[in-house]
């Protein structure tokens, strides 16, 4: 079995007002490659920080981070862009659309920064924003669909070029009942069919039933690990 | 490649997201790179006039003199050589169009009054095309040939001395042993010219008859010579100073007449810093608004970077917007000053401050002159300018940090 | 009041860098406007000054025509007597009498066509820069002897010097032929070219003995203490010419026409310039203000949902707008004073000024002027025009519909 993220140590403090905040404390994580993981802390907990750490978008204050069995934590800011381009796919809590791109043109962004031809763009946004749904609503612009269907695209884009790692940050927070748990089997379908690793941050209790492994986090530190049945 | 694509398409679709912003924008530099092109080519145009009158009034781009000559124009400061051998030379030498003068002070006496003018000693087949009389709009008739014994006055010095075709003056100048050359002449001819002063001051008569008169045999005081172009004046200032004795002194226009040497000279200075002037007036609000478009958008720019697009990407797509606001603005600009240009062709009359003009040495139609360089500069400066001025907003945006700028509230 | 000013004020510094945009707009402008406007005032005070002070003064006694033709035989009749009665009266030394001819002034190598003066030299130093412009030699100190001044140019090109004697060849008013020698006493330099090439003075009354005038002169200069003053001080002279004698007071606009039309043609393309400025401005004002109300929509929303009246929002954008610009008056005014006062005590020269300064009558070195109107003119104009410019953002607001304002993103 591969490993896919690995975190070793880490540590990051925040000074809020005059208190320091330990976000990580002395951190250590492994997941494998095709794992389908969940974070999950009171508001606080680090589980954010964790996920940004993994994608590169924050620096640990001191530790390793490695992805895809190279060590990221000491690249420079072109080279975590890059690694992000073509490693990792993301899905945020809200805002995660570029306004004035229609939902297919979105779901292409990346691909199309990375430089992909056009046919191949135009296919496989096809396919996955029929997988996710979305057949029929490829021209909309983010404005003009619900939630549910703005993280659709969301989850289509950060899957679609076939990252090695999808991380997601609270995904369900601004959606109803029904549309977290359409979104959650859409993210174990993805996990299954294309092996691909998620990390997904909540503390959303239906999202935690979904996945075979769920990291709760307190204070900067794994409290538990748990290998579950998801339901 | 395909990345400045798809910078292109978000700048684009960014621009007109905020379409009452981005059309006001539009207009204020639609109205600056007009004015900036209007004014120009008015500022041209007048120049313009001023150099052709002034030059028409020398006349000729290049004069040869004797080098007492210019500061002291006196018939004792001939050209040594004879005129026919003057002739001589200059014929064949491929020049456009050149005559031999004198050019000498005198004072014009009717029954009633008396005036100092500038005597010109002329051959009028020589003369024509370089000349600021208008052949066509003469009382009377134009000197026949260099030994034609009569005298052409202008306009308003016909009226001052209360003359006119048919009667007889008297013009009195000094030979070179400084005996007083007076002699009985008949108006044939009254001309108008473009400035007042031209035709207060300047008589014209045949160049052998004043040979005669002032004693002065196979002389002449100077020869001008016109090479078509009077912003090009340097192979005709060679060409001439090949052509002549070393001791004679060869001049430009614009060392003749430093005002306008010196006019010619400052415009294309002053095109400028009009120009910039403009720009900065506009810069305020391009820069703030591109200061808005970066803030309004902060966590877009978020996300982009955190989906892996670099930070220069990031810059591009700033800069690329603020260009094609320019570039639209430009547009807009430039069709406004051609549509309000061309129409102005026939010449705009401010003859309410035509002695004004003529104080500045300028006649009282003007022609605005839409030179392809002055277009070209105002365009360029702006386009190099504003690419400067969004650098800065569009730095700041590449330089956000992802996760803060995603989760910035609004 | 208090609480909406303060909300206005706080509104500004919401977006302080795009506050501070538009205000900077609107500085660059005032400041620009304050400095042109001062330079140019000061160089029209200048022109006139120097032009007028040379020779015209601020207005003349003529026969009616002279203006136009300055015939010989348009004379002011008596003109002496005439010059000393509008002394008395106007109770003022700055009146002088004169005749001028066109004569050929021949030196004994060099003869010239020139324009010669006949002037009372008790008088004419009080009217005239140029007696004071005498550089060697003395200015005419007699009525009537036969003594000339001549320009530096002039006595350059007929080759003269101090002592020498220049003979005068011309018609007298009566058309017969007239001449007199004359000695040189005194060579003034203006550096206006035009003057010191062309301009002799003899004494009114050698003048009158040669041309024949028989106690006639052509004009009678009069001053005013400043050129705002001469239009009631030519009224005053009106009422005291002779009947009669077709005689006119013409005023310096009159005599010198090309000043005041080159000063308007100068001023009619700046002020193009200035409107351009002004504009540019008021388009940044609407823009910044139209911005400003459309990211407080839901903000207005709500306040009028509690019943504010949308005039009160609207005149809340103003009085924002009205702030702004007053800041940018304050400190445009001042920023304008004090690059204008430096040049004004230092001076301004530009490339290619000597060639206009001759050209125009004015020193080489430019000090702009500065007054109450070149100082707030341009910056109170900015100010209106920002004002209007805040109308459409701030009557846009009357059209907002509180429940669809609130849902406003």
């Amino acid at each position: 079995m591969t490993i896919a993220v690995k975190c070793i140590e880490l540590c990051k403090t925040y000074r809020q007002g005059d208190t320091d905040i330990k976000a990580l404390d002395h951190l250590s994580i492994d997941v494998e490659t095709g794992g389908f993981v969940c974070l999950s802390s009171p508001s606080g907990g680090g589980k954010t920080t964790l996920l940004n750490a993994i994608g590169g978008l924050d620096k640990p204050d001191s530790g390793e981070v490695w992805v895809s069995g190279q060590r990221i934590d000491q690249l420079g800011k072109a080279a975590l862009a890059d690694l992000r381009l073509r490693e990792i796919g993301f899905v945020f809590q809200a805002y995660n659309l570029i306004p004035v791109l229609s939902a297919r043109e979105n779901v292409e962004f990346v691909m199309q920064v990375q430089g992909v031809s056009t046919d191949e763009r135009r296919q496989k946004s096809q396919a996955i924003l029929e997988e996710v749904g979305l057949k029929g609503l490829e021209d909309r612009r983010p404005a003009q669909m619900s939630g549910g269907q703005q993280q659709r695209v969301a989850v289509a884009r950060a899957v679609v070029s076939r990252p090695a790692l999808v991380l997601a940050d609270e995904p369900t927070a601004n959606l109803d009942s029904k549309t977290s748990d359409a979104l959650m089997d859409l993210f174990s379908e993805l996990n299954e069919r294309h092996q691909t690793t998620f990390i997904i941050a909540t503390h959303d209790r239906r999202v935690m039933a979904h996945v075979p492994r769920l990291i709760k986090m307190l204070d900067g530190r794994i409290v538990d690990d748990i290998a579950q049945t998801p339901v | 490649m395909r990345t400045f694509r798809i910078l292109f398409m978000l700048a684009w679709r960014n621009l007109w997201r905020n379409h009452r912003r981005t059309l006001i924008m539009l207009a204020a530099i639609g109205v600056g790179i007009w004015a900036m092109i209007f004014m120009t080519a008015l500022t041209q145009g007048m120049v313009n006039e001023m150099i052709k009158d002034g030059i028409s009034a020398l006349p000729g781009e290049v004069q040869v003199h004797n080098p007492a000559y210019l500061d002291d124009p006196n018939i004792n400061n001939l050209i040594a050589t004879p005129d026919s051998e003057l002739e001589k030379k200059f014929t064949g030498a491929g020049l456009v169009q050149w005559a031999t003068r004198i050019k000498v002070p005198a004072v014009i006496t009717s029954e009633r009054e008396s005036r100092g003018v500038t005597l010109l000693g002329i051959d009028p087949q020589r003369e024509l095309g370089m000349t600021f009389i208008d052949l066509d709009n003469i009382d009377g008739r134009f000197l026949e040939d260099a030994a034609d014994n009569a005298v052409v006055i202008g306009r308003k010095l016909a009226t001052t001395l209360e003359t006119e075709v048919g009667k007889r003056i008297v013009l009195m100048s000094q030979d070179p042993d400084n005996e007083i050359a007076d002699r009985g002449f008949r108006v044939v001819g009254l001309f108008g010219a473009s400035q007042e002063s031209f035709e207060e001051t300047y008589v014209f008569a045949g160049k052998e008859t004043l040979q005669k008169l002032l004693k002065i045999g196979d002389h002449v005081t100077e020869v001008v010579v016109s090479g078509g172009d009077y912003r090009n004046v340097e192979p005709v200032f060679e060409k001439v100073s090949a052509l002549v004795d070393e001791d004679l002194q060869v001049s430009r226009w614009t060392d003749l007449d430093s005002y306008l040497g010196t006019m010619l000279k400052v415009m294309d200075g002053f095109v400028l810093v009009w120009v910039i002037v403009i720009f900065l007036a506009l810069s305020f609000g391009l820069v703030n608004t591109l200061v808005m478009a970066v803030f309004e958008r902060v966590r877009e720019i978020g996300l982009m970077l955190a989906l892996g697009m670099r930070p220069s990407s990031i810059l591009g797509q700033i800069v690329i917007e603020s260009m094609l606001l320019l570039f639209l603005g430009m547009f807009i600009g430039n069709v406004l000053a051609w549509l309000t240009i061309i129409p102005l062709q026939g010449g705009i009359d401010i003859s309410i401050v035509a002695e004004g003009m003529e104080m500045m040495g300028a006649s009282s139609v003007l022609v605005p002159q839409l030179r392809l360089q002055d277009v070209i500069l105002a365009n360029c400066v702006v386009l190099v300018l504003g690419f400067l001025a969004s650098l800065s907003p569009a730095w700041r945006a590449s330089r956000y940090e992802p996760i803060e700028a995603i989760t910035k509230a609004n | 009041m208090g609480l909406i000013f303060r909300l206005a004020w706080r509104n500004l510094w919401r977006q302080p860098k795009r506050t501070w945009l538009t205000i900077g707009a609107m500085l660059f402008s005032n400041v620009l406007l304050i400095f042109m406007m001062s330079l140019q005032f000061g160089m029209y005070g200048l022109m006139i000054e120097n032009t007028l002070k040379a020779f015209t003064g601020h207005m003349q006694v003529q026969a009616e025509g002279y203006v136009d033709d300055q015939k010989m035989r348009q004379v002011v009749p008596d003109v002496r007597a005439l010059a000393s009665t509008l002394r008395e009266e106007l109770n003022s030394e700055n009146v002088a009498a004169r005749a001028r001819g066109f004569v050929l002034a021949s030196s004994e190598e060099r003869s010239y066509g020139i324009a010669v003066l006949g002037v009372e030299p008790a008088f004419e130093p009080v009217v005239s820069s140029v007696p004071g412009l005498v550089k060697q030699g003395r200015y005419l100190d007699s009525y009537d002897a036969a003594e000339i001044v001549v320009g530096a140019v002039l006595a350059r090109n007929l080759k003269v010097g101090l002592g020498d004697e220049i003979t005068l060849l011309c018609s007298g008013l009566d058309g017969s032929f007239a001449a007199t020698v004359v000695n040189v006493v005194g060579i003034f330099d203006s550096g206006i070219a035009e003057l010191d090439r062309s301009i002799a003075e003899i004494p009114l009354g050698h003048f009158q003995d040669v041309f024949y005038m028989e106690g006639a002169g052509h004009e009678i200069v009069i001053n005013a203490p400043d050129v705002e003053q001469a239009p009631a001080l030519e009224a005053r002279v009106q009422g005291l010419l002779p009947a009669g004698k077709d005689l006119v007071v013409q005023d310096w606009n009159r005599l010198q026409p090309g000043l005041k039309q080159a000063i308007q043609a100068d001023m009619s393309s700046s002020f193009f310039t200035y409107g351009i400025l002004v504009v540019l401005v008021s388009f940044s004002v609407l823009n910044t203000q139209l911005m400003s109300v459309l990211e407080r929509t839901r903000e207005f929303g709500i306040t009028m949902a509690l019943g504010l009246k949308p005039q009160r929002l609207g005149w809340l954008v103003m009085l924002e707008t009205c702030l702004m610009g007053s800041i940018g008056v304050v400190l445009g005014a001042l920023l304008g004073a004090l690059l204008t006062s430096y040049f004004s005590s230092n001076g301004l020269v530009l490339p290619g000024m000597e060639e206009m300064a001759a050209q125009f009558n004015l020193p080489v070195r430019m000090y702009p002027r500065i007054t109450l109107l070149s100082l707030l003119a341009g910056p109170l104009v900015v100010f209106s025009f920002s004002l209007l410019a805040a109308i459409y953002p701030a009557v846009r607001l009357r059209w907002l519909q509180p429940v669809q304002a609130m849902r406003a993103a």
